[in-house]
């Protein structure tokens, strides 16, 4: 008896919540032009679009943050030693995303007080990347250094992988909005997060988010397994390679 | 057209790459070197990974020098015996060789080695070749080339293990060619050379063989010293990038052959004297570089 008093009960609130959820968070969706990109032969970088639907108004702002597979990060300083430069010491970022890139639809600062875009991680001087050298051990967070962590991002923004610059999102009628993503030539293969917020009186209103899966193709994949997984073998090719081109080289050109 | 290059994992402009390989195999041909020593830096200039540019170059001076060391055979300039000797030592040295290039990639240290080992080595082979082209052109235009003593005899030649080096009308010990291959193997294996410009002049100044083999005989054993340098880092770095030894052999093997035929429009001491100041100008190029405050102390490499 007192079961089935629970299971109405339980029911009747499961429809009351469905009737009133949409109408104060309606979930937002996305999705991409192309959700996998295959680094081919003739591979130069590419454009994919990234488009979805918010329940919104106008005045509403989108903040995209794409970020690649996790790497470790070698960050080498120069100093002068006997009129020469060279590299003093190394410090290792650990995991930190190979690829960084921010889309918005206003510049950042309108959006959202510095305070949200730290909390969020918003930002390549917000992100918690740590520092571990082998001499002496030290294991610091990124914002303990201004210095490291600023020399970094300008030396990945060099890269063309954390570009400084915000990228454009348009949004129609605080409904439909859309962003071109421009993947640089020199990504890494690998799973890439799309992070979707939205911003309303500079708080997220709503999250999704969408993946790009990166992945080699082709003659690359053919070339960068067979290096992989089979190097001897792959060393001794090359090798005869390049002896039977050189060889018929010479044939070819003595007839002349 | 962009071409994905799988090992170095930029992409560039087939144009470029094209027009790299038949740029240095012009010279190559025209002067009779390997070219490596302008190849590898120019590969790093245009943004290849050193460890890559190293690696790849080695493939491809395998297949120029099979190309140019046909030619010599046909001439029968070539001292196989030498070659032997000098490649046992190069391939020991090589090996070495590809070794520290790992320990030293590893430890941050290995465009610093690379670029002191060019500046060092170009600066002394160019200033050397230089002042000797000079010397010629000066002496051709009062009297003519003067005889010189065919061997001149020194400690050298009281070394043990004598061998007896028919082709180059030689005896002496084997240890000499065996420890002048492991060094310039060592050199090849790290700075991404063949080492011809190094081992020319240790063959006919430390060996005294005669200039007719030295060049065939050079190639000879550089064939044997850079696929151990390409077999070697294919299996402890992966960095051979066969996509872009590829192109660079097809440019360069066109490129000689229009700097084999131009070369016969100058004279040897005028070919040298200007090979002389094309070593320098790398070597200058080089040396700037590393003695100028760099636009950013901080530097960043991906590790994977």
């Amino acid at each position: 008896m007192i079961c089935e008093l629970r299971l109405k009960l339980i029911l009747a609130t499961f429809w009351l919540l469905l009737l009133v959820i949409p109408a104060q968070a309606a979930k937002m969706v996305a999705d991409l032009s192309q959700s996998t990109v295959s680094i081919t032969g003739r591979f130069h970088g590419t454009d994919l679009l990234l488009f979805g639907a918010l329940s919104g108004r106008d005045g509403d702002d989108i903040i995209v943050i794409i970020s690649g597979p996790p790497i470790d990060i070698a960050q080498r300083r120069k100093a002068n030693l006997a009129g020469i430069w060279i590299n003093v010491d190394t410090n290792i970022w650990k995991n930190a995303p190979s690829l960084y890139q921010i889309l918005a639809s206003r510049p950042l600062s309108r959006i959202a007080s510095s305070e949200t875009l730290t909390q969020l991680k918003i930002g390549t001087s917000n992100l918690e990347l740590r520092i571990t050298s082998e001499k002496p051990e030290i294991n610091i967070p990124m914002s303990s250094d201004k210095k490291l962590s600023s020399s970094l991002a300008r030396n990945m923004a060099a890269t063309g992988l954390w570009p400084t610059q915000v990228g454009n999102v348009s949004i129609k009628n605080g409904a439909l909005f859309r962003a071109s993503v421009n993947l640089p030539a020199n990504i890494l293969s690998g799973t890439y997060d799309v992070r979707i917020l939205q911003f309303r009186d500079g708080i997220v209103l709503d999250e999704t988010s969408a993946n790009i899966y990166v992945q080699k193709a082709g003659i690359s994949a053919l070339i960068y397994d067979f290096a992989h997984s089979y190097s001897l073998l792959y060393g001794l090719f090359a090798v005869a390679f390049a002896v039977a081109s050189g060889w018929i080289a010479a044939v070819a050109f003595k007839r002349n | 057209m962009y071409v994905y290059l799988p090992i170095a994992e930029i992409s560039m402009h087939i144009g470029i790459i094209l027009g790299l390989g038949g740029g240095v195999g012009f010279l190559s041909g025209l002067f009779g070197v390997g070219g490596g020593f302008l190849m590898t830096p120019l590969l790093i200039f245009f943004g290849i990974p050193p460890a890559v540019a190293v690696a790849t170059e080695a493939n491809q001076i395998v297949g120029s020098s099979v190309s140019g060391v046909l030619a010599h055979m046909r001439r029968a300039n070539v001292d196989f015996k030498m070659g032997g000797v000098l490649l046992v030592g190069g391939v020991l040295g090589s090996s070495s060789g590809v070794i520290l290039f790992k320990f030293l990639r590893d430890t941050g240290q290995i465009d610093l080695v690379i670029k002191l080992s060019y500046v060092l080595f170009l600066g002394i082979i160019g200033a050397l070749m230089l002042q000797e082209s000079i010397r010629t052109i000066l002496r051709s235009n009062r009297h003519g080339p003067k005889r010189g003593k065919l061997h001149q005899h020194n400690w050298l030649h009281g070394l043990p293990f004598k061998m007896r080096f028919r082709r180059s009308k030689l005896y002496i010990s084997a240890l000499l060619p065996l420890t002048i291959g492991a060094f310039v193997g060592l050199l090849a294996a790290i700075m991404g050379v063949g080492g011809g410009f190094i081992m020319v002049p240790a063959m006919i100044y430390l060996l005294g063989m005669p200039t007719s083999v030295v060049v065939g005989t050079s190639l000879f054993q550089i064939i044997f010293v850079t696929a151990n340098v390409t077999i070697l880092q294919s299996v402890q770095t992966q960095t051979v990038d066969f996509m872009l030894a590829g192109l660079l052999l097809f440019g360069g093997v066109i490129g000689a052959q229009f700097g084999t035929r131009a070369s016969i429009l100058l004279r040897g001491e005028q070919l040298r004297g200007l090979l002389a100041l094309m070593v320098l100008a790398v070597c200058i190029k080089l040396g700037y570089d590393l003695s100028i405050h760099p636009a950013d102390i901080f530097s960043v490499e991906l590790l994977k």
